[in-house]
């Protein structure tokens, strides 16, 4: 066979959302790619500026449909550096929990929808069958199961009702055996270790040069976390560790990203644990709210995905100037072509599918 | 009694009804004076006879294979559902007597106390007549002819293979002496069926998926006919018929049966690997790996197009496990109270279900792994297979007569 472009999406299985993958290949091998995203933009931004600050939690929970309240957490963050505004301690640790909650549930999507990528379809259910669990505890506090809106500038929309330590208590302790057994079935798994190791590999430095953040680049070995390295909320206080795969030649590859996330999964019970034995008691949402703002706010929260960023600009009204939100996954997949030269067609849902893809946020 | 005599009882009853109808129509046709008659004649006929005997055999065998090939969907749904801890397709007499309410208006006579549940088998008729009333899509820029020739080619290859095996000595359409040989060349028609069609359908997800298929079934044929050579050694004929008695006759310590998987293990095992890709099942399903090729070689079909697609790839794996049961595992060998038919039909279901569980416990590999797996790996250890047996067959008992060693094999 000749050289050939081949056009994946925007309608493809391998896309997980709405966008083009355009390969060339020699054979089974790939020369080239050249992803173009845009299907999705919903210009998230220009519309933030027509809304009120706190009307605009409603799109960024819409940002991605998998991990929708750290995004709002993120705009939340920035609104609140904007204003000023100090919100209590108890909220702090509601907030902790609900993020870690979100994390879990976004990583347990992630690791679904990356088993029928390897052909193995019986994952994809495992893991979406344990992402109910989750969202049934999310379900609790906030009252929906996708957009959450439970988020508010200074603090959350209320607190958490009584026997919801007890229940998630129960569920994480379910979630814990169920990730023993699966452990058998994946990352012990002959032809799943076949598939992963040594495939869509990139270094830290690479990781760097191009802009790729989160769990992707904590399996080249980096150890950079935005929850430890430019803390938040009551990360400092929490007794956690930043989950990496160790660099070196072996590392960054499509295993090392599934590992670095199921090991977060874990570290973010941990969290959760950690947070239900030292929070406070007190109100969750500061008294005050302020519904102006001026001047300009820059934050970053280590999203599911990665380094999610908001600027927001003020001019004393009741609306955002500008809103400028950077998205971990653009920049991500923008970086294709450099690590998916030189594998097989058969490669390309297998590493596509390991950077964990959210067209939502990348399109906004 | 066999099934071909049964067939020629059935042919001769048959005869004596259609020779009065025969008769009846003479003269109807003036430029000929009795065609129905002439064929009637031949009918007569021992030759006539046997050829319309032979035309009830294969019938029936092919709705055996049918039966079974109902109920290989079925187990497969039901399996896969219970491991993805779901239930699988369920459809009860109550839901039945529901939807006809719905339809009527009015509730039906009809009543059932209890809830009989269990016949959500009935769900493969229901995926048929859906299949056979969609569009039959042909895209514009295909080659009509090799696009609707590929189906064809594909199923009806896979059809014949319902022939062509035996349930038992007794229960066989077909008894040729070369009978596993002609097995093994209707398996390897498909890949002109999968080509043709990877290629016609101008399709870039196709022609790959087509040229995958083609690539793992020609590196996986040499392992698998060397793998089967070891038993065609032993018992000496590639007669199905034959390759059973050898297996059924020849007995191990304390006089259990010795059937050739117990020798031949390293073969056995290279069979399965083989005849698992040969039906192109996961974790060898990579020429329609949906994930990267969409449906692969058969993304363009639709409607029956595609049911056949689908039919034939489990009639084939039906087919392999028979073969392997055969081949292996004593066929329609078994104690006396159930009969061999049924014996046969065990191990080949405990085969499919051992596939069943393959299939939905681990992913899909890798094309150039596939082809390593069975360049490097299979060939080799078939090979290792074929001089053990050499070594039992003919080695060993050159020696025994030498120097009086004990009889082992």
């Amino acid at each position: 066979m000749a050289e050939m472009w081949i056009s994946m999406g925007p309608q493809h299985p391998m896309t997980h959302g709405l966008w083009t993958l355009k390969v060339k290949v020699d054979g089974e091998t790939i020369t080239d790619a050249d992803p173009e995203l845009g299907y999705l933009h919903r210009s998230v931004e220009k519309m933030g500026e027509r809304r009120k600050y706190f009307m605009n939690t409603t799109l960024t929970d819409r940002l991605c449909y998998a991990s929708s309240t750290t995004w709002t957490h993120c705009y939340v963050l920035t609104v609140e550096e904007l204003m000023n505004v100090e919100i209590p301690e108890r909220a702090k640790y509601v907030r902790t929990i609900m993020l870690e909650l979100q994390r879990l549930a976004s990583h347990l999507m992630w690791a679904g929808s990356y088993m029928p990528d390897l052909g193995h379809i019986t994952g994809a259910l495992y893991f979406w069958r344990d992402r109910e669990l989750f969202l049934n505890l999310l379900e609790v506090p906030s009252g929906s199961r996708l957009l959450y809106n439970y988020i508010r500038i200074g603090g959350v929309k209320r607190d958490l009702p009584d026997g919801f330590v007890e229940k998630a208590e129960r569920v994480m302790k379910l979630f814990e055996q169920r990730l023993d057994e699966y452990s058998d079935l994946f990352e012990n798994s002959k032809i799943f270790r076949m598939r992963t190791e040594d495939v869509g590999k990139f270094t830290a430095a690479q990781a760097q040069n191009l802009g790729i953040t989160g769990p992707n680049m904590r399996g080249c070995g980096t150890k950079f976390d935005l929850r430890r390295n430019d803390p938040y909320e009551i990360y400092e206080e929490i007794d956690w560790d930043i989950q990496t795969r160790e660099a070196g030649p072996g590392y960054g590859d499509c295993f090392s990203r599934y590992m670095v996330r199921i090991d977060e999964m874990k570290e973010s019970m941990r969290i959760i644990r950690d947070c239900f034995k030292k929070m406070p008691k007190g109100p969750t949402l500061a008294s005050t709210i302020p519904v102006r703002a001026q001047g300009e706010a820059f934050r970053r929260t280590e999203d599911s995905r990665g380094e999610a960023l908001m600027y927001i600009v003020g001019d004393g009204t009741d609306r955002p100037y500008r809103w400028k939100i950077k998205s971990p996954m653009f920049t991500t997949i923008s970086a294709a072509p450099h690590y998916l030269k030189g594998y097989k067609v058969a490669d390309i849902p297998a590493i596509m599918g390991s950077v964990d893809i959210c067209i939502g946020e990348t399109d906004k | 009694m066999t099934l071909f005599g049964a067939c020629r009882i059935m042919a001769e009853l048959s005869i004596r009804i259609l020779i009065p109808i025969f008769e009846f129509q003479e003269g109807l046709f003036p430029p000929f004076s009795n065609p129905a008659g002439w064929i009637a004649d031949w009918l007569a006929t021992d030759g006539g006879l046997d050829t319309m005997a032979w035309f009830y055999a294969v019938n029936i065998a092919l709705m055996v294979g049918m039966t079974n090939l109902i109920l290989v969907i079925h187990l497969e749904r039901k399996i896969a559902a219970r491991i993805q801890d779901r239930r699988g397709p369920m459809l009860s007499f109550r839901a039945l007597r529901e939807i006809g309410e719905d339809l009527s208006g009015n509730a039906p006579s009809w009543k059932f106390k209890k809830n009989y549940s269990g016949i959500g088998i009935l769900q493969n008729i229901a995926d048929g007549l859906k299949a056979l009333t969609k569009e039959l899509i042909i895209p514009t820029k295909a080659d009509k002819f090799l696009f609707t020739m590929g189906p064809i080619i594909f199923i009806s290859s896979s059809v014949f293979l319902l022939a062509l095996f035996p349930l038992s000595d007794r229960f066989a359409a077909s008894s040729a002496p070369a009978g596993l040989m002609v097995i093994m060349a209707a398996f390897s028609i498909a890949p002109i069926g999968i080509l043709t069609s990877g290629w016609a359908s101008n399709n870039k997800y196709s022609m790959i998926g087509g040229m995958r298929s083609a690539a793992q079934l020609m590196s996986y044929e040499i392992p698998l006919l060397l793998s089967m050579a070891g038993v065609f050694l032993v018992a000496g004929s590639f007669d199905p018929v034959t390759i059973v008695e050898q297996q059924r006759e020849s007995t191990w310590l304390f006089g259990l049966p010795m059937w050739n998987i117990i020798p031949q293990f390293i073969g056995f095992v290279v069979f399965m690997v083989c005849i698992l890709a040969e039906v192109e099942r996961v974790p060898f399903d990579l020429p329609e790996a949906e994930a990267e090729l969409v449906e692969g070689w058969t993304t363009e079909y639709s409607g029956i197009r595609f049911m056949f697609f689908l039919m034939a790839e489990y009639i084939r794996g039906f087919a392999g496990a028979a073969v392997a049961t055969i081949l292996f595992l004593g066929g329609w060998a078994g104690p006396w109270p159930v009969p061999p038919e049924i014996w046969f039909l065990i191990k080949v279901y405990l085969i499919i279900i051992f596939w069943i569980f393959i299939r939905w416990s681990v992913p899909r590999i890798r094309t150039d792994q596939i082809l390593v797996l069975g360049w490097k790996k299979l060939l080799p250890l078939s090979l290792i297979n074929i001089l053990i047996v050499i070594f039992m067959v003919e080695i060993y008992p050159y020696f025994t007569a030498i120097v009086n060693l004990p009889e082992v094999f």
